[in-house]
């Protein structure tokens, strides 16, 4: 079995009083959709956050390609590109400027900006909206738009944290699919929800978590179980998870 | 490109298509102008215009023409103190020995044409000295003005008076739309980030934090600087047109190049420490209307040292004044400005108070922006 593209080590973190992560541990690889599942406050977001180096963890490690989070931050950024619920742009940018900002700022070359830019709105089908102010655009469009500059600079991580849970049904299954392509890509994904069905569909392999713990973890048939689907296999390790 | 090059880029881009920074640039440069036209109007009009004097009793011969002349409209009454309460501007009574005279000094239009009535008076009784006087063989000017005061003035008097009203609103302008013309930019590019939840995003980039935060303040510091540029550009071309009192001449304002200079570089520095410290408490906030609250204090910080010298005209500090931010910058250009010179170990440690402001204030910004509070309390 090839490195793993994200090593996640016996996390643990701290938030205000609570204790939000208690030893979180799991790998995702190159080429897999990698789920991190769990019930809203499970820690998924925190996780996330502390893999793409904007938190820093109390306890435990993380290596994205090999790179520490806690000794080499910048390199990490580097090779991550995050997507979440939250698809805040630049309003009074349009598509394209904002695509463009984020590349620059990510660090593609200056004479490839322009052609990386296009290249991403040629396959994210943006062309008759690139022009636009992104305070003009629907959900769906700065949700693509929050694609466009998370993967930019082309990286080999790539995360999506609970990314439908604002988009309608077909704006949802767009997303599905460029996870999907990026798999296929040789990307690791790893893609945060707290929608099993979704993840019972996408992902290669699964960690729940639960109030901080890993509940299970493993391929997506091995997590499913003899049960009828995910959720009624989370539902079975959360009743027998300590508390 | 840099990264600070990057951001700046950006965020100028988004300010300019910021409908509210345009606005108050414009209003900015608008207002100045405004007021002083309204102030030369008002001022015009009180010099020219005519107050009523209700008398009674038989004016002595003479006067009334005096009184003519110095825009007092004499009207006939009954009851001269019942008539200065309301109907007329001032109550006299002539006697054959003395004039009553009856006023209300809450009302301005009775200080006015007090004012005038003293100087008609005076002048009557010059008139009537003198005149008795030359009956008499004596020369009036040597029993009337028996110590002539010749004057020399080493500059122009109306430009001293130019220079002095320029000294107490110039820095008063400066500094109050050095801070307000970014403000709006400020929050906006700050507070701004995490109310349109851009700012997560915006950390994910491999670009240092500091690089990030340098490229936002020189942004919002060009647009502060452009504003108070244009409203003291402004300022001085109404200046240069408006006549105060209805005179053309009465008052003249002209700014010299060291004052120019001094004025341009100080501009800077209050820029930048402004730029820092709204960009510091905009981080500090959770959205706009929040970073605004906390900037509100800023105006009286500000404006309090700006108005010490309209208190304190001839306030003349030792050189350890000079640290206090904000009211080193109005004393220096004070000084620049009234006695077209420069004390440079006072420009020195204004300079240095000022950037020593802009970098705790930056130091603070930092602080707060790479802080993981400012992700989880989002």
């Amino acid at each position: 079995m090839t490195d793993p593209a994200v090593r996640v080590d016996r996390l643990e973190k701290q938030l205000g009083p609570n204790k939000v992560l208690r030893g979180i541990s799991f790998e995702a690889q190159s080429g897999q959709i990698f789920g991190l599942l769990g019930p809203n406050g499970a820690g998924k977001t925190t996780t996330l956050r502390i893999i793409c180096t904007l938190l820093a963890p109390d306890a435990g490690a993380v290596e994205v390609l090999g790179f520490d989070t806690r000794t080499a931050p910048q390199e990490v950024r580097r090779r991550v590109g995050v997507v979440t619920a939250e698809i805040g742009v630049y309003p009074r940018l349009s598509a394209r400027e904002n695509i463009q900002y984020f590349a620059e700022l990510s660090g593609v070359m200056d004479g490839k900006v322009r052609q990386r830019v296009e290249a991403v709105i040629d396959r994210l089908d943006m062309g008759s909206f690139a022009n636009q102010r992104a305070e003009s655009l629907s959900s769906g469009q700065k949700q693509k738009v929050a694609i466009a500059r998370a993967i930019v600079h082309d990286p080999p991580v790539l995360m999506f944290d609970e990314p439908t849970s604002n988009l309608d049904v077909l704006a949802s299954r767009e997303i599905r699919e460029f996870m999907v392509e990026s798999k296929e890509r040789g990307k690791c994904v790893i893609f945060s929800t707290h929608v099993l069905y979704d993840a019972e569909r996408l992902c290669d392999r699964v960690t729940i978590i639960h109030q901080g713990r890993v509940v299970v973890s493993g391929s997506t048939t091995e997590v499913r179980g003899t049960h009828h689907d995910l959720e009624d296999a989370f539902l079975a390790q959360v009743e027998g998870a300590p508390a | 490109m840099s990264a600070i090059r990057i951001v700046l880029k950006k965020e100028l881009l988004e300010i300019l298509r910021d409908r509210r920074t345009l606005i108050a640039i414009a209003l900015a440069t608008l207002a100045t102008p405004a007021v002083l036209f309204v102030i030369s109007q008002v001022s015009a009009k009180t010099a020219t215009q005519a107050y009523t004097i209700g008398y009674s009793g038989q004016i002595p011969a003479g006067l009334d023409v005096l009184f003519n002349a110095t825009g007092l409209k004499l009207e006939q009454v009954d009851d001269p103190a019942e008539a200065a309460k309301q109907q007329v501007d001032l109550g006299v009574l002539f006697t054959t020995s003395a004039v009553e005279e009856y006023y209300d000094p809450t009302r301005q239009s009775a200080q006015i044409a007090d004012v005038r009535l003293q100087e008609v008076l005076s002048q009557y009784d010059a008139a009537r000295i003198a005149a008795t006087l030359q009956q008499r063989g004596i020369d009036p000017s040597s029993v009337l003005n028996p110590l002539p005061l010749n004057q020399h003035p080493l500059s122009s008097p109306i430009k001293a008076a130019g220079n002095s009203f320029l000294s107490f609103f110039l820095p008063y302008i400066l500094i109050t739309m050095s801070l307000t013309g970014g403000l709006s930019a400020a929050l906006d590019t700050s507070a701004g980030e995490r109310e349109r939840r851009t700012l997560e995003s915006l950390l994910l980039t491999p670009v240092p934090r500091g690089q990030v935060l340098v490229g936002k303040i020189l942004a919002v510091s060009l647009i502060s600087l452009t504003a108070a540029l244009a409203a003291i550009a402004s300022m001085l071309i109404a200046l240069s047109q408006i006549h105060f009192g209805g005179s053309a001449g009465a008052f003249q304002v002209e700014l010299s190049p060291l004052a120019s200079g001094v004025m341009i570089w100080l501009a800077v520095l209050l820029a930048v420490s402004f730029s820092s410290v709204t960009i510091a408490l905009g981080t500090l906030a959770r959205n706009f209307r929040q970073g605004q609250a906390y900037a509100t204090p800023l105006y009286f910080i500000t404006i309090f040292p700006a108005s010490i010298i309209l208190f304190i005209p001839d306030f003349n500090p030792n050189l350890a004044i000079y640290l206090i931010p904000i009211l080193n910058a109005v004393l220096v250009l004070r000084d620049a400005i009234v006695h077209g010179a420069v004390a440079w170990d006072a420009l020195a440690v204004t300079t240095l108070s000022l950037v020593a402001t802009g970098g705790l204030c930056f130091y603070a910004a930092l602080r707060l922006f790479t802080r993981e509070a400012l992700l989880v309390r989002s």
